[in-house]
């Protein structure tokens, strides 16, 4: 990998995950944990979870982690870089079947792919919470506090993201503040 | 603004611009990935750009595709409006908004990030943004809970990439032929 060349190696880490993001964005966490703090050393696994808390708590379509990486890697050219490889590829891939869909759509073939890629987007995603995961570093506080979020949203599921990643940034902060770890 | 959006549809095009400021806006206020919920009522709903019909095929198709189901969405959206360039338009408006605002936060992270507090407000944000992740990734198993196919296809995936860490790319690449392949099976013998 041309690591000296930063640019390029973003490009291409991030385009050949465009057009493998079947599900959306959340099903590339795992391999850019992966290509980002072990392939490449972008980002220590501390820079790598904080990364992803400011990815999640901001606002737009899906995934901005890759722009992150690009930013920590070579500044504004690295965030444009990785933002243009994650989203050019597929962007033109739909640009190029949206002509084609009418005549597809509802075929044997699109209930079959639909369905068949289905399971595998749900355990690419469930892969992307493990790898953040493992490199978080609050330890077990933070694997509680995933498992307990993850029971609320899935009991509440009119509960707004931003007020549980409010929730949970204060209870974290409250708890460091008063010395409790 | 309803009466400008009638006056658009007459004349049959609509700026540049105007598309690139409703994607903007549409950008910077969708929280938590719910873009093709804001998309419809701003594009669907309040300017009337496109009706409802062309707006759910378009979703499908946006969901089916690789890429964030929300910018496949937008390019096609902006590819109905003003061919290529409002792809164009419609895309740089969508995600020039959050890129500036996740930037912003990044250069304030770096700026902060000797202090032990905000490392624990990140982790406590961190936390939560997993919960969402797994919640996201069990409603989707859900959604096919009744069979042994797709959740051993789940399974084998979360295995290999989750818990052995294997390269992504050559794991979907061998699991999806044969799950596009059992589900084209299943729909047979359904059929038959």
């Amino acid at each position: 990998m041309p690591d000296d060349k930063p640019l390029l190696a973003l490009a291409l880490v991030f385009m050949p995950l465009s057009l493998l993001s079947i599900g959306g964005g959340a099903s590339l966490l795992a391999e850019i944990e992966h290509q980002s703090v072990t392939l490449h050393a972008w980002t220590t696994q501390r820079e790598f979870a904080d990364l992803f808390a400011i990815s999640r708590a901001a606002p737009g379509p899906g995934t901005m982690l890759s722009t992150l990486i690009g930013w920590k890697v070579a500044g504004l050219a690295g965030a444009l870089a990785a933002t243009v490889a994650l989203y050019l590829p597929s962007s033109l891939l739909v640009y190029g079947a949206a002509r084609l869909w009418g005549r597809w759509r509802g075929s044997v073939w699109h209930t079959a792919v639909e369905r068949g890629l289905a399971p595998i987007a749900a355990g690419l995603i469930l892969s992307g919470g493990i790898a953040v995961l493992r490199v978080a570093p609050g330890g077990a506080a933070v694997w509680a506090a995933a498992v307990a979020s993850t029971a609320l949203i899935l009991c509440l599921p009119r509960l707004h993201p931003l007020v549980l990643f409010a929730v949970g940034g204060a209870l974290f902060g409250l708890a460091d503040a008063i010395g409790l770890w | 603004m309803t009466e400008q959006s009638i006056d658009l549809r007459r004349t049959g095009r609509i700026g540049l611009p105007a598309i690139f400021a409703a994607f903007f806006r549409l950008g910077a206020t969708s929280f938590g990935g719910g873009t093709a919920g804001w998309l419809y009522r701003e594009i669907v709903e309040r300017r009337h750009w496109i009706d409802d019909k062309d707006f759910l095929a378009a979703a499908a198709l946006g969901r089916f595709m690789p890429g964030s189901g929300g910018v496949n969405l937008t390019v096609q959206v902006g590819q109905r409006l003003r061919g290529g360039l409002g792809a164009l338009a419609a895309v740089l408006g969508l995600l020039s908004g959050p890129l500036a605002i996740v930037l912003a936060l990044a250069v304030g992270y770096t700026k902060t990030s000797q202090i032990s507090v905000v490392h624990a407000v990140f982790d406590g944000v961190a936390a939560a943004a997993i919960g969402l992740t797994f919640a996201t990734g069990i409603k989707l198993v859900q959604f096919r809970a009744a069979s042994a196919g797709p959740l051993a296809v789940t399974f084998m995936t979360v295995l290999c990439v989750g818990v052995l860490r294997w390269p992504m790319i050559p794991v979907v690449l061998c699991l999806a032929p044969i799950s596009i392949g059992l589900a084209f099976l299943k729909r047979h013998r359904h059929h038959a």
